[in-house]
């Protein structure tokens, strides 16, 4: 037989007893000894002579890595990178830090504790050991105590480990071979399992997919989007006649738009120019002619207009004779009210820009039709 | 002859002493088949029907999740001047009902009680749910729960960084500790557990799962004394950590300014309010489970009287935090203060405020009689009334403080909505059918930390490390 021994174990009923076989088996020298146990037995590490855990020293120094990793990674954020002031504290005030600190301590600490004990020390997980593959597992994790003494090189004496045990008390002697099968997770099983996961995240992708176009449109929480509401120009059932937008209570006056108190051009002579001819109120006049006038009437208020070919009507001359003796109110009457094809600017243009723009055809009027005396005014100025 | 007989020294009446470990004798042997024979077995019908019920529960209340999150939390109550309300309040509630596995598992293990090693497992289990449905809320609070990330501080392309002064934010950083060493906590314990399973069960898939979970636990003595030194410190660590979380959680209130907020008084208030309410949670739940599991002799009656005193003591604690409530709205002269103090048991919502003193201070006064320390009906009865109660404690300080503070304009009267007491339903659903399943799957007692003190079963001399 080519299999090497890896170990030879027996049991003991009783702590008690097992604690008492140590020392005698151990004197032998025959082998690394380790003890198997349901439990933590008190005194066993003494007996085995096994050194200190130093997993309390590792768990210290990783907590208080913790506490400057914690403490230098906030001070950072809040002092140098994105230093915001909150609640009238300096950016580096470090008050603040401290539960934070303590927090990423533990969590430093305990999975040092944790996973230290676990994968360093305890070199788990393993599933090879052939304390595992034994008859005796079953017991030791009952109610067992097992003593094994474990092969340290070549030489090992199986024979003798068995008779040391058997005169220690031991029951149950058996000798665990070395571990010469296969791996607990064969490649053949782990390659199956790899293969499972990858054709369950290609099933969850066209499942997604083919959700994602079904629905090509759920956004959730855009439920704001359409609440019940009246929308500006569109129809609404809500409301008999089917429209969303209400009419104005009749009489009602709109902000800035203050009645004339006339009724036809004739009246509106009787209005007066409110604005003063200031330079200000004629450049306004100029700008909103050449917006709103200048199209049809021209530059000049001559009545050449700049569309004539692709505007079959004739404008107004304003520098007719008719037209220069109107009073200011008639032309704002016109602007106002429109005549034959010139339409409404009551829409487009405020009372005062009307205004302004009388006293700017006014002051066109009489450039075109200067006297000696004006030319000499001017001159003098 | 008085004062002689003074002097004679009295053996100390048996009902002082610590507790047994168990009624009646127990070997290792039958606490394994005692124990670790459940999952093994088929499920009784008790046990589907209480399934059946808690999954209805869970999906009903994960329905007005989906709800929720399509429709979006406009759907809860909270409005304008209260932000917060059923999810914060559900949030606290949960996360105190955590405490107190890690007070039995941790501090009680420190202390070494030896009763707690009956109870520490399942409590250890009930933290780690509880905080599951706890976490839950916060999630769901901050609307969209697909960013939630944003919470974490970490390198992002909005060039933007957490704020490490907001009591948020520790919240954050203390209940996601908190989890993961609990959990940390709770799977070391079970490590030799589910070594044992491996190796008792018939099951060839049970023996594979349990294989893998028990990442080839062997009993070595080399491993025993590092794992006695991790669990040390463990317990050392969770002890901290117990006290500081839902210290952390009442920072989100006591740092700010709102009135019945803003109180020195709130962590250790919070702290002793947390134990309390996870005691009356861990009494009904290991009632339920000693009877249907039968596991009488090993979750005895002792035990649970003991349970029982920690929340009677825990009761007058929390008296003593709501009358030092009333004497700082009285002694700081401050009328806003006052006037929510009065809120409190005048107010609205008065009847809350009333609910909350008679459940958690005046009844639990009943566990001073030893009679209903010992009687299912009336334990039950105040651990019910302390659920209640602290679930409404949490409503009093949230809602009672936030509706009428500083701007009297703004005050309003907060009412929940369906959506509201639906989602409450989920987590409660959630939170028992993990703990049926676990009941189902995992061993219910840590039979390791068990037969490590069982009599005899640590050798009669050199009972110490060297």
């Amino acid at each position: 037989m080519s299999e090497r021994t890896a170990a030879v174990l027996g049991l003991f009923d009783t702590p008690g007893a097992l604690l008492e076989a140590i020392p005698a088996v151990k004197a032998r020298q025959l082998g690394r000894l380790e003890a198997y146990t349901p439990y933590p037995v008190h005194g066993l590490d003494g007996a085995l002579g096994l050194r200190k855990s130093p997993l309390g020293g590792m768990v210290l120094v990783m907590g208080i890595l913790g506490a400057i990793t914690a403490f230098g990674f906030e001070y950072w954020i809040s002092a140098v990178d994105y230093p915001i002031v909150t609640g009238g504290k300096a950016p580096g005030s470090w008050e603040a830090f401290i539960p934070i600190m303590f927090e990423v301590t533990v969590l430093f600490a305990t999975f040092t504790a944790g996973l230290g004990m676990l994968l360093l020390l305890n070199k788990l997980p393993f599933f090879g050991h052939p304390v595992l593959a034994s008859d005796a597992i079953k017991a030791i994790t009952r109610d067992r105590f097992a003593l094994s003494i474990e092969a340290e090189d070549d030489g090992f004496d199986a024979a003798a480990a068995r008779a040391a045990l058997a005169a220690a008390g031991a029951t149950g002697i058996e000798a665990l071979p070395a571990p010469d099968r296969g791996p607990f997770l064969t490649s053949d099983y782990i390659l199956r399992v790899a293969g499972g996961i990858f054709t369950a995240c290609v099933v969850a992708g066209l499942l997604m997919y083919g959700a994602v176009k079904l629905f090509p449109v759920l956004p959730p929480m855009s439920h704001i989007e359409d609440q019940p509401r009246l929308d500006a120009q569109k129809a609404d059932p809500f409301f008999k006649d089917g429209f969303g937008m209400r009419m104005p209570v009749p009489g009602t006056v709109a902000r800035g738009y203050l009645p004339l108190g006339v009724s036809s051009q004739d009246e509106a002579a009787a209005l007066v120019n409110p604005l003063p001819t200031t330079p200000a109120v004629l450049a306004e006049g100029k700008r909103l002619f050449h917006i709103r006038c200048e199209l049809c009437h021209g530059p000049l208020a001559n009545g050449t207009p700049t569309l004539t070919a692709a505007y079959g009507a004739k404008p107004a001359n304003l520098q007719s004779e008719q037209i220069r003796n109107y009073p200011d109110g008639k032309i704002f009457w016109v602007i106002t009210m429109g005549k034959n094809a010139m339409p409404s600017h009551a829409a487009d243009l405020t009372v005062d820009q009307r205004w302004a723009i009388v006293h700017y055809v006014r002051a066109l009027q009489r450039a075109q039709n200067a006297t000696d005396a004006d030319v000499k005014a001017a001159e003098a100025r | 002859m008085r004062s002689d007989a003074a002097l004679v020294p009295r053996a100390i009446p048996e009902r002082l002493l610590e507790p047994p470990l168990t009624d009646g004798p127990v070997t290792p042997g039958s606490l394994d088949d005692q124990v670790l024979a459940f999952p093994d077995r088929r499920p009784p019908k008790k046990w589907y029907l209480g399934l059946a019920v808690t999954l209805t529960a869970l999906f009903t209340g994960f329905g007005f999740i989906g709800y929720t999150l399509f429709s979006g939390i406009g759907e809860w109550g909270n409005n304008s001047p209260v932000f917060w309300a059923f999810d914060i309040i559900n949030f606290v509630f949960w996360v105190g009902i955590g405490h107190a596995g890690t007070l039995i598992s941790a501090i009680l293990f420190l202390f070494r009680k030896r009763w707690r090693n009956a109870i520490a497992r399942f409590a250890e289990a009930m933290t780690i749910f509880a905080v599951m449905c706890a976490g839950l809320f916060p999630l769901i609070h901050v609307g969209r729960p697909w960013l939630a990330f944003w919470l974490f501080p970490y390198p992002n392309q909005r060039g933007i960084w957490t704020n490490f002064r907001s009591p948020l934010l520790w919240d954050v950083f203390a209940v996601s500790t908190y989890f993961s060493v609990s959990l940390m906590f709770w799977y070391l314990g079970l490590l030799p557990d589910l070594a044992s399973m491996r190796d008792r069960t018939p099951s060839k898939l049970r023996r594979r799962i349990y294989t893998v979970l028990s990442l080839g636990w062997r009993g070595a003595a080399s491993h025993w004394q590092h794992y006695e030194k991790a669990y040390l410190l463990l317990a050392g660590l969770a002890t901290g950590l117990v006290l500081s979380v839902h210290s952390v959680v009442s920072f989100d209130f006591a740092t700010s300014v709102v009135p019945g907020w803003h109180m020195t008084i709130f962590p250790p208030y919070f702290v002793a309010g947390a134990i309390f309410a996870g005691f009356a949670m861990v009494v009904i739940v290991l009632v339920v489970v000693r009877e249907s599991m039968d596991l009488k002799n090993l979750i005895t009656l002792r035990h649970l009287e003991v349970m029982n005193k920690v929340i009677l003591g825990m009761s007058c604690l929390m008296g003593y935090s709501y009358m030092m409530e009333g004497f700082t709205a009285w002694y700081s002269m401050n009328p806003y203060l006052h006037h929510t103090f009065m809120n409190i048991i005048t107010g609205t919502y008065g009847w809350a405020g009333w609910l909350t003193i008679s459940c958690n201070i005046f009844i639990p006064q009943l566990l001073w009689f030893r009679k209903c320390r010992t009687s299912y009906f009336w334990m039950l009865l105040v651990a019910a009334g302390v659920t209640v109660g602290m679930w409404f404690e949490r409503f009093v300080i949230i809602v009672i403080s936030l509706h009428q503070d500083y701007l009297p304009s703004a005050w309003r009267i907060y009412k929940p909505t369906l959506v509201d007491f639906g989602v409450l339903l989920g987590s409660f659903g959630l939170f028992f059918t993990l703990v049926l399943i676990f009941a189902r799957v995992l061993p219910v007692i840590a039979t390791t930390e068990v037969k490590a003190i069982l009599p005899g079963a640590q050798p009669p001399h050199g009972g110490h490390h060297e």
